[in-house]
């Protein structure tokens, strides 16, 4: 039988509906319980669950919501006898779980080994243990339905007091929302999931259902309630995933989830944007190709309109190899910073007015740390040099005011002043990118220059050149060059 | 008008006596400043009045009533490294917080619980920073998060355990600007405080505390050198260096 035809039979159709239901459910319960680092718990629940289907079978035979019953009061059970140990016995924490879960674990697999002695009986351990395709009856469905709907309501209604609970107990506590009473809600949750998940994935590797897709979100959003949406997506799309495979190569499910859980998070390790480790040596790259470029800025406001500055005085200077120079050069000229002839390496006016804000970053750190933190002028070049590449203009306009706006460094030299900008300069464009000119300038002098020009509000036009002393523009198929201080007061959209 | 009355206030941490037969009658519209040295029980007091634990013996009325009624009425801002900074949780998340008290299950947090919250983002000077993650602030941002938070739960009482540790100059600053203005509107405010240098400049009322009652009362009367003395005993010789006592 060829994979659709196996989709469309109706146990398998059964199973992913079941087994999708537990992924969302377990996916956004799981997000408190590794917040709140309670993996552990959790796995000592599912664990000690297996005694209450034992006595629910003695009781009430074979039936699903027995099952459910007795499953979700060993549940309970097991996490008052944690807390109670936790509180009333000189027990260690995890140790408390290990000695209480472990014990439940093995009386519901000696009761049920013990059962099976019996005649006419059959549970099947191992299906307890790692869960199965098959078996997944409508009443199973419709249990699973409920309580997954009853999970997502409360979570809805209970967010506020989880998130409290969770982030701060003690600010949770003086606000008057119990955190105990959370507590014990979240176990009565987890239970819940727990049993739902017993067909599917199991009792041994529930856990991974409820910390791998959790910990995944974790390093996509920073945001709780998007982590939650988010694993609860993950969880349906690994509990699908991994089913489908065990029908495939004819497996228990609950293995093959874990490890579809685990290959989606080791895939978001890599991957995930911000937080993955590729992000992260990109964004290194990136930050070290700037700090490079920044220096040649520094370089070219040194010798602007002074004497020539070469590319191999630029690799005397700074030690860069003549490949790298080259290549970062050509990055600096891509984006209108710099301007070359031959060998010799200008700013353009944009180029400068980067560099002078560098200038003024290293200056200004320069006098804060003489005026405010009590260095020497020896000590202060090399930490300026560091951190002007780093300091943004919200934190050194403040510095500015604390020092009181100063006109000089503390070697004497002076401070470039902080100039009004418009709110989106033309000197942001690149060579080759277009816009038009904002109905709004920063004062009536800008418009009548730009009206000079001939060049009205919303017209766009086309960057084509940044020079040292002017910027050459092309509107409809004319080209305009802007001045140097003009245009780097023009406010674009 | 009276604001914190604690009598015979004992506390003890299995067989070690942390606090011991506390009384005192504190009075809105001042900022007192908790004052002594490490393991005085300065924490723990406000530990016992917000009913965080169980005192040994005592009895502790806020704004004349039992804590339990008045919880709306007293926001706490406890120390920086009891947080969890990886949390995902932003600026804005955090500052919510505050609106929690006043909101019954079903109700849901609505634009006026937003402006609110704005209002104390913008009281802070930290709006611009409502959608970040509280692990990508600066110290002094997060602590004024949490000040932030305390503002917009519109209390009567703040509780601020040593908020000044790890703050910049300007926040700190600010926080005491802002703790001034609660004061004469006719708050109460208690805060844990080790810099003995500001105690003067910082509170208009002092609790000298080291396990036992020191001393409390004006800050210009009670904070002299026989009574820092008393509080801080054997731990004199860093008073010394700090200028307070000379001898």
């Amino acid at each position: 039988m060829d994979l659709l035809s196996i989709l469309s039979e109706e146990w398998v159709i059964r199973g992913l509906i079941a087994t999708s239901l537990v992924g969302i459910m377990c996916g956004v319960i799981g997000c408190f319980i590794v917040l709140r680092n309670m993996s552990l718990i959790g796995d000592a629940l599912a664990h000690a669950i297996l005694p209450g289907i034992y006595v629910a079978f003695i009781i009430v035979g074979y039936s699903t919501i027995g099952f459910f019953i007795g499953s979700v009061i060993a549940g309970l059970v097991t996490a008052f006898g944690i807390t109670w140990i936790q509180h009333r016995v000189d027990t260690k924490n995890d140790a408390a779980i290990g000695i209480i879960f472990t014990a439940m674990f093995a009386l519901g697999v000696i009761g049920i080994s013990y059962l099976n002695n019996s005649e006419g009986v059959h549970l099947d351990l191992g299906d307890f243990l790692f869960g199965s395709t098959l078996g997944v009856s409508n009443e199973d469905i419709y249990l699973t339905l409920g309580v997954t709907i009853y999970t997502i309501i409360s979570m809805i209604l209970f967010y506020r007091y989880l998130f409290i609970t969770t982030f701060q107990p003690t600010i949770a506590a003086t606000m008057g929302i119990s955190v105990k009473t959370m507590h014990y809600f979240l176990m009565l949750l987890l239970s819940f999931a727990i049993v739902a998940a017993l067909r599917t994935v199991g009792l041994i590797l529930v856990v991974a259902m409820l910390v791998t897709p959790p910990s995944t979100a974790l390093l996509l959003s920073d945001k709780l309630k998007n982590v939650i949406i988010i694993s609860g997506i993950l969880g349906m799309c690994t509990s699908i995933i991994g089913f489908i495979l065990a029908i495939i190569i004819n497996a228990p499910p609950g293995p093959l989830m874990a490890v579809v859980a685990t290959g989606i998070y080791l895939l978001t390790v890599v991957f995930a944007p911000g937080k993955g480790i590729l992000a992260k040596a990109i964004n290194k790259r990136i930050q070290r190709n700037k700090i490079e470029q920044e220096d040649i800025l520094r370089q070219g406001i040194k010798y602007h309109k002074k004497e020539k500055l070469t590319a191999a005085m630029l690799i005397d200077r700074l030690g860069y190899n003549p490949k790298r120079l080259r290549r970062l050069l050509s990055d600096l000229k891509k984006e209108g910073l710099i301007v070359t002839s031959g060998n010799e390496v200008s700013l353009s006016i944009k180029g400068f007015e980067k560099a002078e804000e560098l200038v003024r970053a290293h200056r200004l750190w320069e006098s804060y740390q003489v005026n405010k933190m009590g260095l020497t002028e020896g000590q202060i070049h090399d930490e300026a040099d560091r951190l002007e590449h780093w300091l943004s203009e919200e934190i050194l306009d403040e510095v500015d005011g604390v020092l009181g706006f100063p006109a000089n460094d503390p070697h004497g030299s002076p401070i470039p002043q902080k100039k009004h900008k418009p709110l989106n300069p033309l000197l942001k464009l690149r060579p080759s990118q277009s816009a038009s000119i904002s109905k709004t300038q920063i004062n009536d002098f800008i418009e009548s220059e730009l009206w000079e020009l001939g060049l009205m509000p919303n017209t766009s036009f086309t960057v084509t050149e940044i020079a040292a002393d002017h910027v050459r523009i092309k509107q409809n198929q004319k080209s305009i060059d802007i001045p140097a201080s003009l245009a780097s007061q023009i406010n674009v959209n | 008008m009276e604001s914190i009355l604690v009598k015979g206030l004992s506390v003890s941490y299995g067989q070690k006596r942390v606090l011991s037969n506390i009384h005192l009658n504190m009075e809105s519209g001042n900022i007192y400043g908790v004052i002594g040295p490490n393991g005085a029980g300065k924490s723990t007091l406000f530990k016992s009045i917000l009913e965080l634990l169980e005192p040994n013996a005592g009895e502790i009325k806020v704004l004349g009533k039992e804590i339990g009624k008045v919880r709306k009425k007293v926001a706490y801002v406890p120390q920086k490294d009891e947080v969890d900074w990886t949390f995902p949780a932003t600026v804005m998340d955090i500052v919510m917080m505050g609106r929690y008290p006043h909101k019954k299950i079903l109700q849901r947090i609505n634009t006026e619980d937003k402006t609110i919250a704005e209002e104390a983002l913008n009281d802070l000077e930290i709006l611009h920073l409502a959608n970040r993650q509280i692990g990508q602030l600066s110290g002094g941002q997060q602590q004024r998060v949490f000040i932030a938070r305390a503002l917009a739960q519109k209390a009567e009482i703040f509780f601020l355990d040593e908020p000044f540790v790890g703050v910049d100059m300007l926040t700190e600053e600010k926080i005491i600007f802002i703790l001034k203005k609660l004061a004469s509107q006719g708050k109460t405010l208690l805060v844990v405080h080790h810099d003995l240098a500001t105690v003067h400049k910082y509170f208009n009322k002092v609790i000298l505390l080291n396990q036992r009652l020191i001393a409390y009362g004006d800050t210009t009367t009670t904070f002299t050198e026989e009574n820092i003395a008393a509080c801080y005993g054997p731990q004199l010789t860093i008073l010394h260096k700090t200028g307070l006592i000379n001898k």
